[in-house]
């Protein structure tokens, strides 16, 4: 069989929890961040995490601090940490949330089905994330680059569902998200 | 008079806040994410989603090959596993084989070394590179928005070649974006340009098989109504055109039925949007049109089963009797309770008679839940067949000893 591509074996989470050192400073050292700006990997399925470390590590989703980090990890340690933040428990990132924004937003992520796959509470599953009780900043980071087509997603969904939103549409929706109970 | 004036800024804004969430709820909903457009209001619950495509190929330990059921004489063995998404394989001049990926954005090659098979990375980051094709030295490959080539790359496996822009005047809509790609007997490279939705009436430039002159002049359409094919033949005798087609979701559980067509000359229309699977019309857009109007399917091959790789076998090492046949890889469906699919078939063609369908290899499927989905087959030189597996990430060789 093909040495060069050796696979993972079955994710193991506290094999992830060692392995997790370097993650921390950023991410918490249970993958709640709190650092503004910083997305929480808590209670991530394990699929999107994993996914999402693969295309830092090809450079399909760049980040000036996350491709470093990427780019020295194996197959095996990203299905270990994906499987470790997995099972952490979320808590809720409320830091800067206007509460007036929230019902707009809430409006919006309805007008634009978000919880087609992101599901009711927004709490994500598969490859799908948990948008609820994440960052402010993070998201509206992220939004606004699916939205000018810089922030890379799997097979285009994303991209195609932030074209209508204007600004402050994002605003307010990432308002409301932030806002949730993971 | 500042306060004043802040106040009267702050009636404006706070008219326009109130005229924005007005508009926002007046408007009729907003365009659902593609694999959802199209479902009618009463599933609007329903638990059907696409299967996830896991981020990592199963370990060749993990794989049950024992579960894959075929044919007396036939064995199955893993010829390689750990390849991300694994999905059209196609062989160089000198033994190189080339693999496809999709939502993985790689192309691969692995190179036989006396039985040890060597994995290697030729390009990532690339957009949904399903099709590819090898003539002369050079590899294509086709992503949602290009067709570019790698020229000699079998003399450099480790350090490919740039990528060359063959053609890249094509749509860039990712639904159904994604394409197959092969030369055909006339030595022009033939690909899909899918339907950029679920259902609805596609522009001209979409839904058909289009065909390009290798150095990317001489873009024509060739099939039309052809909703999403990503995989076809030619026939080694007719060299005609069979390929498979994915049919649209949600409007059943048991209709409408993927198909298998024949193009034999320029110009056809199979049907999409209006008619499905030959006598449906479409709820929708079939309004006022009639079935009788386009070209009927050769072969209802089954609702959402989602029929890939078309090929017909041409080796020596099967029984006599799959000479010529049809081997259709089909990847499994979502958008049905009970799966179906995730097996590969064969189909036996009868002149003056319904081509004969049968299952070849299964076993894929377990209690509902897959571990795998076949996709596309390749020949190798012996008459044994290559097939791939882009949920395992793994490609199995059949082989044939009476």
């Amino acid at each position: 069989m093909a040495a060069a591509a050796l696979p993972a074996s079955a994710a193991d989470p506290e094999a992830g929890r060692r392995k997790s050192g370097p993650c921390a400073g950023c991410h918490g050292p249970d993958g709640n961040a709190t650092t503004p700006g910083m997305p929480s990997l808590a209670g991530q399925p394990t699929m999107y995490t994993h996914w999402q470390l693969i295309k830092f590590r090809d450079g399909r989703r760049k980040d000036p601090q996350m491709t470093p980090f990427a780019e020295k990890l194996g197959d095996e340690d990203m299905a270990d940490l994906a499987a470790f933040y997995a099972a952490q428990p979320a808590r809720a990132r409320t830091a800067g949330v206007d509460r007036t924004k929230i019902d707009d937003g809430k409006r919006i992520a309805e007008f634009y089905h978000c919880t087609s796959c992101h599901r009711a509470q927004l709490t994500g599953h598969e490859q799908i994330p948990r948008l609820a009780g994440q960052d402010l900043g993070y998201l509206v980071k992220l939004i606004r680059g699916f939205k000018d087509k810089t922030a890379s997603d799997l097979d285009g969904t994303m991209t195609m569902a932030a074209q209508p939103l204007r600004d402050e549409d994002i605003l307010a929706l990432a308002h409301y998200i932030a806002s949730l109970s993971p | 008079m500042p306060f004043r004036f802040a106040a009267h800024v702050l009636v404006v804004a706070l008219v326009l806040a109130a005229w924005a969430v007005q508009v926002v709820a007046q408007q009729p909903a907003a365009a659902p994410p593609p694999w959802k457009q199209g479902q009618p209001a009463e599933m609007a619950n329903s638990p059907l989603a696409p299967v996830a495509q896991p981020p990592a190929p199963k370990p060749a330990s993990e794989i049950p090959l024992n579960k894959i059921k075929v044919p007396a004489g036939f064995k199955v063995e893993l010829w390689a596993s750990g390849i991300n998404n694994a999905r059209v394989m196609i062989w160089g001049d000198k033994g190189t084989l080339f693999v496809s990926s999709r939502v993985a954005g790689n192309v691969y090659a692995i190179v036989d070394k006396g039985g040890q098979r060597e994995l290697k990375t030729i390009a990532k980051g690339l957009n949904l590179p399903n099709g590819i094709a090898f003539k002369g030295g050079t590899l294509y490959i086709a992503e949602v928005h290009r067709i570019t080539k790698m020229e000699g790359i079998e003399d450099k496996l480790d350090s490919p070649p740039e990528m060359k822009v063959v053609y890249d005047t094509l749509p860039k809509d990712l639904p159904h974006g994604w394409k197959y790609l092969a030369f055909g007997p006339d030595g022009k490279l033939y690909f899909n340009i899918g339907a950029p939705c679920n259902i609805c009436l596609p522009p001209d430039t979409h839904a058909n098989i289009s065909r390009v002159n290798p150095d990317g002049t001489g873009f024509e359409y060739w099939a039309h109504g052809v909703r999403n094919s990503v995989g076809f033949d030619w026939h080694p005798v007719s060299k005609e055109l069979y390929f498979a087609t994915h049919a649209r979701d949600w409007l059943g559980e048991e209709v409408p039925s993927d198909r298998l067509d024949v193009a034999p000359k320029k110009g056809l229309h199979f049907g999409f949007p209006f008619c499905h699977q030959g006598d449906i019309l479409d709820p929708e857009f079939g309004k006022g049109r009639s079935c009788a109007e386009f070209a009927a399917p050769l072969l209802k091959t089954g609702p959402h089963i989602a029929g890939n790789g078309v090929m017909f076998y041409t080796g020596s090492m099967f029984p006599a009797e799959y000479k010529n046949r049809i081997f259709l890889g089909q990847r499994g469906s979502w958008n049905k309770t009970q799966k179906i699919g995730y097996r590969l078939a064969t189909v036996t063609l009868r002149p003056g008679d319904v081509p004969k369908y049968e299952s070849f290899a299964e076993g894929w499927l377990d209690n509902n839940q897959p571990w795998g989905r076949p996709n596309y087959t390749v020949q190798m030189k012996d008459g044994s067949i290559l097939l791939s597996d882009d949920y395992a990430g793994a490609i199995y060789r059949i082989s044939y000893s009476r």
